[in-house]
């Protein structure tokens, strides 16, 4: 008796274990699973349940949420993914969602919400950046910004810099930037700006900032294959090499250098945007920091745009796939837009949204306002180019060889020609 | 009759014990068979073919071309050079520093034998993350403390880019995990002394042995078995040392400090070719199971 009680006590053990998960799954009811990346006040569970419990009340529909970092994000929904576990939503950029697990055939094509109206009201870039060649619609866009860099004011003006800034316009030559960059090494005797490349985190700023400075460009128009190894970003690579003001530093990445600016070790910040501003436009000892375009030849930089939206991806279960875009309506497109656009704390990427204008709800912040100087700087969203995974990886690891002294033309051309490779052989 | 003879109950009753004991093996068992044994198998089966994250192209059988496309790969040879290096440096030092702590400490008083026991656990229990932000501070090129102690005491002039520089990056990720490799060890080694005979080493010294003699001839045979799970154990830790690279170099400065277990990760999980990394996977099982295979031989001989 005292074993067939032991033998009835395992088997509730492993039956309670096993029938957990699908136990759970019921008692849920109508729900979904979102999982975002830190988009602004997206990685904020308090500000995000204000709109999760807004959709619930419209809908009935539950949303739990999952809070991902850009430092291990992917590997988590790559994961999922494998497992097929993965959730019903995601929000993030056109990079992941449309070049990425979009075009690995995993998320759910949303051109049924995109009617005439929508069309007309959305940014044509962003849209554009969020279809497939074929037209498929796999990230609703929500929100965009401008990459920028930045810079410490109080100390471009005790070391003399501040004449090479047009404060005006938030740009500066090439020639300027080199000029204000010796007169801070002169000024501090340190270093004053750092090239990181300790991995992918930022690096939106290092690809804008050789890019900008002598004209060249990250990948063609066509979107077809990467161009880093043209005669332009050399050049640029070997100015910031010898430039003493200006360290390759394969120790630290984007989030480091923003650390470092923010503690004054930094005159310069490569890796920023508006929601860097809006956390905090002064240093920790108080000095203004200012945000600058990228510098430019002609001054007028081509900056790198980001877009952030929703996919939802095909796990099977119609009635979720149904849920999930009655979500994606509801914050891009409906009657909480603007709401999810301010928590996010980046530019709506369209001025009406269920009929509603939306294009002034920023009109009451003199930083976002101020901002909308860099907007028209915005340049080609080329994160949507094949082999992009791959691509990011040979830039920094290109970044690293080439701080580290190696032959800057030998080493463009090999992370290129592996970049390229990676473009051609994604299918 | 002859199913209540003293034999046929005897069977019946071992029966009964053979299926109980089954009983309280299978949830264990179908643990290791989930989480071991079908990984270990899917990983073997993966190698061979070009398999990757993208649902519209099928998984293609392309035989050993993975294994051979290793070979070929000169992150991947520079993994397995820094891997190696890690377990030959590793290796003898955790254990002979271990053996010479544990030696120092297993006589004394036991508050004080356990407070040290304490202080060489800790890094063991604290978690990787916690200890790897705490070094990362230490090294940091701007405001680490390594850098502030070694210029005030004119060590050095200028700062130095500890964990970026390719000359002292994998020397730095060396130094935190003998931090935190030496702990089981210590208390390993300290439970192994002290369950040394006394009685053969009094013997010894009634003989006139000299304490050398009786570390070797006395002591050192009696703790080996205690010396071979620590340096099988450590050489696989050391084989699979990810988690430090992962947090504080992602494999850089110019794959620096890239490993065979973190370059399996990337491969896999950033560049999504999961059939390529399972084939690092199989190889870097094979590296560890013949040096133990090794060790175990060279054990047994002495």
């Amino acid at each position: 008796m005292k074993k067939l009680s032991i033998l009835l006590l395992i088997l509730m053990v492993m039956t309670a274990v096993f029938a957990g998960g699908a136990k759970e799954e019921a008692a849920a009811g109508k729900s979904i699973s979102l999982w975002t990346y830190p988009i602004g006040g997206w990685g904020d569970e308090a500000q995000v349940k204000a709109l999760t419990d807004a959709f619930t009340a419209e809908t009935g529909i539950k949303v739990e949420v999952q809070y991902l970092t850009y430092s291990d994000g992917d590997d988590k929904v790559n994961t999922a993914i494998a497992a097929k576990q993965a959730p019903d939503l995601i929000m993030e950029g056109p990079e992941r969602l449309v070049a990425g697990w979009g075009a690995s055939g995993y998320m759910v094509d949303m051109s049924d919400l995109l009617d005439a109206e929508d069309r007309a009201e959305l940014n044509p870039a962003t849209l554009s950046a969020c279809l497939t060649a074929d037209g498929k619609f796999y990230e609703y866009p929500l929100v965009m910004t401008a990459h920028c860099m930045a810079i410490n004011l109080d100390a471009f003006k005790a070391a003399g810099a501040d004449k090479y800034l047009d404060l005006k316009n938030r740009t500066w030559t090439t020639d300027n930037f080199i000029k204000a960059v010796d007169a801070l090494y002169k000024y501090y005797k340190v270093p004053v700006g750092a090239v990181y490349c300790s991995g992918q985190g930022g690096d939106q700023g290092t690809r804008v900032l050789v890019n900008s400075l002598y004209g060249g460009t990250f990948t063609n128009a066509e979107h077809t294959k990467y161009t880093w190894d043209s005669p332009e970003n050399i050049k640029a690579l070997k100015q910031l090499y010898a430039m003493p003001g200006i360290v390759y530093d394969p120790a630290i990445n984007g989030g480091e250098e923003i650390n470092l600016f923010r503690n004054g070790t930094f005159k310069m910040a490569f890796c920023w945007n508006i929601a860097q501003q809006l956390t905090g436009d002064r240093t920790d000892a108080g000095e203004e920091i200012v945000f600058m375009s990228f510098p430019a030849q002609n001054g007028v930089a081509q900056l790198n745009g980001g877009i952030w939206g929703f996919g939802i991806f095909d796990n099977g279960n119609a009635d979720k796939i149904a849920w999930a875009k009655q979500f994606v309506k509801f914050m891009c497109d409906g009657p909480k837009t603007a709401d999810a656009v301010k928590t996010a704390q980046y530019f709506a990427v369209r001025d009406k949204a269920d009929g509603k204008d939306i294009s002034k709800i920023w009109a009451d912040n003199k930083i976002m306002n101020d901002y909308n100087v860099l907007m028209k700087f915005l340049g080609d969203y080329y994160q949507v180019t094949k082999g992009w995974p791959t691509a990011r990886t040979c830039w920094w690891n290109m970044l690293q060889s080439v701080g580290a002294g190696n032959d800057v033309t030998a080493s463009v051309a090999k992370f290129a020609a592996d970049a390229n490779a990676a473009a051609a052989a994604a299918k | 009759m002859a199913q209540n003879s003293p034999t046929a109950i005897t069977r019946r009753l071992r029966r009964k014990e053979t299926i109980s004991s089954y009983l309280f093996l299978l949830p264990s068992l179908v643990f290791f068979l989930g989480f071991v044994v079908f990984p270990m198998v899917l990983c073997l089966f993966t190698s061979f073919f070009d398999s990757n994250l993208n649902a519209t192209t099928p998984d293609r059988f392309i035989g050993f071309q993975n294994y051979t496309e290793l070979w070929k790969d000169p992150v991947f040879l520079k993994g397995l050079k820094n891997t190696l290096i890690i377990v030959v440096v590793s290796v003898p030092v955790v254990t002979a520093f271990s053996l010479w702590i544990a030696s120092a400490i297993y006589k004394m008083k036991e508050w004080m034998l356990s407070a040290f026991r304490c202080i060489f656990y800790l890094p063991v229990v604290t978690g990787s993350v916690a200890v790897t932000v705490v070094w990362k501070w230490m090294y940091n090129n701007y405001y680490g403390v390594l850098n502030y102690v070694f210029k005030g005491l004119g060590i050095i002039e200028t700062n130095i880019n500890w964990l970026g520089n390719p000359s002292t990056a994998l020397w730095c990720i060396i130094v935190i995990l003998l931090t935190t490799s030496v702990g089981q060890p210590i208390v390993l080694y300290v439970s192994a002394l002290s369950n040394v005979d006394p009685t053969l080493i009094e013997a010894g010294q009634v003989d006139g042995t000299t304490k050398l003699q009786n570390f070797w001839k006395i002591k050192w045979p009696q703790i080996m078995p205690t010396t071979l799970y620590i340096v099988v154990i450590t050489t696989i830790n050391s084989f699979q040392c990810f988690a430090l690279i992962q947090l504080l170099t992602s494999g850089g400065p110019n794959n620096a400090t890239q490993t065979v277990m973190y370059y399996i990760y990337y491969t896999a999980f950033k560049l999504y070719r999961f059939g390529y990394g399972n084939a690092m996977g199989i190889i870097l099982a094979l590296f560890i199971a013949a040096l133990s295979a090794v060790q175990f031989y060279a054990a047994k001989e002495r």
